[in-house]
């Protein structure tokens, strides 16, 4: 990708990162510090959700080798995303190049599989050679009709939030837009950043039904390569959770005019929230009631089970360390839940994201914006937490440390989303800290006593 | 909790009608091929033609079993006490690494990155690798750093050596702390070779200013290689040794750094081999690599030619023959008997073989990891009277698998076996087509081909993500020999109940 562009994209103009500044904004990694993935790793991340397609990636095995099935994404239907398809380059055709080879490669991938569409992902070994993706794809797309998307995302481009920028990127360019859908229907949306870890798109579904609201999209969350295409034709772009794909929704309002809102399906009370906000954007008065009569219904029906939720976890404290967006959607479902959130990460956090922190938890909130393992394990201790919320990186840190964990990242094998979402997650909170085996474990060794 | 809050399985989920309905909404969007069209093409992908064209892709790889260089590398360096891994290059394969031992052997696992980017590519990384040398050092204090290198930085062709002299001129890090590197690009070897490279990078900086002994002291050095169940491993021949009276040193111990007990306090560095011991092995009489193919060239080339010593590496004690093999190696060159308590061992071993072999006898199995283990197990398993049939390794060279494949062809339950080198797990399920097998042994990659084909997956290997506590068990030596079975044989069993009729259901098996 030429730097132009690069910059271009750096820049995104909706990104309260970048509106103070006059440069390229998104923060750098530091050297010599544990970072978190990279742009490759982003692009991976939103596009291979995408079920019917192929996905290839152009270096050597290792990169395929690092990133097959490792996310829980899930699929109701197809599964061809889970193939690990690579050109597997080696030390010639790092000397020689390597188009060649991605040349047969998903020619192969086409004949054998016909799948809707193949993503071409660049890696940092093949962008420093120079093999030009961008017109290999094209190349095989003139060759053979079937859609080949060129993910230029090579790893040192910079970090896994701005991966997802750039794949965000080549889904504007070359596929949403591209088909119609058969019916007409009255309200359409897209959910953009829900990638359906561990099904929780599917537990959205069913509301959005109840209202006759219909998903054209999720991006990319059990997404067909079809949906993305036809993502134009929405009423409205809800951002699930992340900015990360700040660009797709904001380009699209200025190609289509469809408008876009941030909102979460993470605790009752965001859940409500942002199907009334989708009701409002794009329905008449009949779909505001309908949606207001299904938030009090769903509500009531969970509400004795919060209420004994509410008493195992009162005056609890919390303390979240996940990156971005999720931190205030997550500070809200706990705080929904009577507890205390006494600090959050801020790492991948925007000054939007902050400065909702701050009127969520108050002035004393602590921010982390860097995740040493011991810079949390302080915070925790200093600050009296009976639980950690993160990822699982540092799952195995807390549970060195005798803290109480749950994973609320893509390891998590539990959804979250919804009303029924939202006990769940209390029930996970509410056991980790109740853990008997922790309890064991935080009372001393007992030899010499006798 | 309640029935309706409890987390169904998707499938299960999907029954509902509520979920029946969105999907019948949902098939307008899906570009979906009609059942019968599916069937045809699944058969397709079943057919001897499609194998034939399946072993005749040149440029696609379909599911690799094989991972890269500087992932080997970290698992080398955390060996080491108080060394910090540092991967020169862009930081998403740092995090990669973390995220596959953190997964593997579920224990916080540290590494840091340089963060390269664009501009390095450009300019080569030496800025970013003072930086991250400095950084890294001031955040997590050290004894040791252990650099590799990514792709990126091999393909700009960075010139470590002069780089960290650099680092050190500009007052980065001090002139005394060592900082082994090896050069580990991905595109060449896999992750075997870089454990290999680290390996004889540490190694040989950490000995290159020790004072050669005119004798040795007696010492047997021991490099564990890259193993999926090194904590168990490691451990069960430091048993063993120590049952022998065998004086070692396992050079690059990263048994406790993987399996840290519940203080209730996290360390970053825990145990591993000290600056001194590499000292002590560089006049030690011999050392033994465990797996071959993580110490093939620089790591023998290192101790023989410039430790001198002996180098033994031409067997895994893995199964009876190999255990048996390897400790009377041991024996004769450290000159200590093998003492009647590891004889009991031996003894129940067999006596759990000769238990067991019924459901092991003439079974067929496919079988897929790196090349030494891979054929250490074929080893055993035919100990036990089961047939490979697949062999299929992806970072296997041409001369080991023609060298597995001539040895199998004259062995009698390994004469129908065919080695695959160089091939991958799509190749593999090709062949499990056109010649089915009883069970699959690998990694948790090969966790959906398994179901595809409807055997058990017997999981040994690296990575496994899916089951715990497995790498707290060792595969080496007579122990060992009871871990695998009761993981093969239990499986089995399992599988047969799972498949038996009512008929069938025995309470004695």
């Amino acid at each position: 990708m030429n730097l132009s562009t690069l910059r271009e994209l750096y820049k995104e103009p909706a990104c309260s990162h970048n509106a103070a500044k006059k440069d390229a904004a998104c923060p750098r990694p530091t050297p010599g510090k544990a970072a978190g993935g990279c742009s490759f790793d982003g692009a991976q991340i939103t596009l291979v959700p995408i079920t019917d397609a192929a996905h290839i990636v152009h270096g050597p095995a290792g990169c395929v080798g690092n990133t097959w099935n490792n996310r829980g994404a899930l699929s109701s239907g197809p599964r061809m995303n889970r193939m690990a398809f690579t050109s597997d380059i080696s030390n010639n055709d790092v000397v020689f190049g390597g188009e060649k080879k991605l040349y047969k490669a998903v020619r192969e991938i086409i004949a054998k599989y016909s799948p809707p569409a193949v993503f071409v992902y660049q890696t940092c070994v093949t962008s420093m050679i120079g093999d030009d993706v961008n017109a290999l794809c094209k190349a095989v797309r003139e060759k053979t009709g079937t859609p080949v998307i060129p993910v230029d995302a090579p790893g040192f481009t910079g970090t896994k939030n701005f991966g997802n920028r750039l794949a965000g990127d080549a889904l504007l360019r070359h596929v949403i837009g591209t088909a119609e859908p058969a019916t007409p229907h009255p309200y359409n949306v897209n959910l953009i950043g829900e990638f359906n870890i561990a099904g929780e798109l599917w537990g959205i579904l069913p509301l959005l039904d109840r209202l006759d609201i219909r998903l054209i999209c999720s991006l990319s969350g059990d997404a067909r390569f079809g949906d993305i295409a036809k993502m134009h034709r929405a009423d409205v772009n809800m951002m699930v959770c992340s900015r990360a794909l700040l660009n797709v929704a904001r380009r699209m309002k200025e190609k289509y005019g469809i408008p876009y809102f941030e909102g979460s399906f993470y605790g009752a009370s965001n859940t409500g929230a942002a199907l009334m906000k989708i009701a409002r954007i794009i329905g008449n008065k009949a779909l505001v009631s309908k949606a207001e009569a299904l938030v009090n219904e769903e509500t009531q029906r969970i509400a004795p089970e919060l209420k004994s939720l509410k008493e195992r976890l009162a005056g609890k404290k919390a303390l979240l360390y996940t990156g971005g967006v999720k931190s205030w959607s997550i500070v809200g479902a706990l705080q929904e839940l009577g507890m205390k959130v006494i600090a959050t990460g801020t790492k991948k956090s925007t000054e939007e994201d902050k400065a909702r922190i701050k009127e969520l938890m108050g002035d004393e909130t602590v921010m982390i914006s860097e995740g040493a393992p011991r810079k949390l394990l302080q915070v925790f201790h200093e600050s009296g937490a009976d639980v950690m919320l993160a990822g699982g990186r540092n799952q195995y840190t807390a549970l060195k440390a005798r803290i109480p964990f749950v994973d609320v990242n893509q390891e998590r094998h539990t959804p979250y989303t919804g009303y029924d979402g939202h006990v769940r997650f209390g029930e996970a909170v509410a056991g980790a800290i109740e853990s008997p085996a922790l309890a064991i474990a935080r009372r001393p060794c007992p030899f010499g006593e006798i | 909790m309640t029935d309706k809050l409890k987390v169904q399985d998707h499938n299960e989920l999907f029954h509902l009608e509520e979920y029946q309905v969105s999907r019948e909404k949902k098939k307008e969007f899906e570009k979906g091929a009609s059942p019968e069209k599916l069937a045809e093409t699944k058969a397709y992908t079943c057919s001897d033609e499609y194998l034939k064209k399946n072993f005749g892709r040149k440029a696609l790889t379909i599911n690799p079993a094989k991972a890269c260089q500087p992932l080997g590398a970290l698992l080398a360096a955390v060996g080491f006490d108080g060394c910090m891994p540092y991967v020169h290059g862009s930081q998403g394969c740092a995090a990669y690494f973390r995220s596959h031992f953190i997964r593997h052997f579920k224990e916080p696992f540290a590494a840091v990155s340089d963060s390269m980017t664009e501009d390095s590519a450009v300019f080569g990384g030496q800025k970013n690798i003072i930086a991250g040398l400095k950084n890294a050092y001031g955040l997590y204090k050290p004894k040791i750093m252990a650099v590799s290198t990514t792709c990126m930085a091999e393909v700009i062709g960075d010139d470590l050596n002069a780089f960290i002299k650099n680092a050190r001129k500009e007052g980065a890090v001090p002139d005394d702390l060592p900082i082994p590197f090896a050069h580990t690009p991905s595109f060449v070897g896999s992750h075997v070779t870089g454990y290999d490279n680290m390996m004889r990078g540490i190694l040989f900086n950490l000995s290159q200013n020790v004072k050669v002994a005119e004798t040795d002291n007696g010492k047997i050095n021991i490099i564990p290689g890259f193993d999926g169940f090194t904590v168990g491993n490691i451990r069960e021949i430091r048993r063993m040794l120590d049952m022998m009276g065998v004086d070692h040193i396992v050079l690059g111990d990263n048994s406790d750094a993987l399996d840290t007990p519940q203080t209730g306090e996290y360390h970053m560095y825990n145990g591993g081999t000290s600056i001194e011991q590499v000292a002590q092995a560089r006049n030690a009489k011999a050392t033994f690599a465990l797996l071959p193919d993580s110490a093939d060239k620089s790591i023998a080339g290192l101790v023989k030619d410039d430790w001198g010593q002996i180098f033994e590496s031409s067997t895994a004690p893995l199964g009876l023959a190999g255990t048996d093999k390897w400790l009377m190696k041991v024996s004769e060159i450290a000159g200590k008997p093998i003492p009647k308590a590891l004889e009991d061992e031996r003894g129940r071993a067999l006596d759990a073989m000769t238990d067991s072999g019924y459901y092991l006898h003439g079974k067929r199995f496919a079988i897929y990891g790196d090349p030494s283990y891979v054929e250490a197990l074929v080893d055993f398993y035919m100990e036990m009277g089961a047939e490979p049939a697949h062999i299929v390794v992806t970072n296997g060279s041409k001369r080991w698998g023609r060298a597995l494949q001539k040895k199998l062809d004259e062995t009698e339950f390994g004469r129908n076996a065919k080695v695959h080198h160089g091939a991958d797990l799509w190749h593999l399920r090709s062949l499990m087509i056109s010649e089915p097998v009883d069970f699959l042994v690998g990694s948790t990659h090969g966790k959906i081909l398994a179901r595809e084909m409807k055997v058990p997956l017997i999981r040994l290997s690296f990575p496994i993500f899916d089951r715990h506590h497995l790498h707290r068990y060792a595969t080496f030596g007579y122990q060992g020999i009871i871990n695998l079975l009761l993981w093969t044989v239990n499986t089995l069993l399992d599988d047969v109940d799972n498949k038996a009729g009512d008929f069938n259901l025995d309470f004695v098996r």
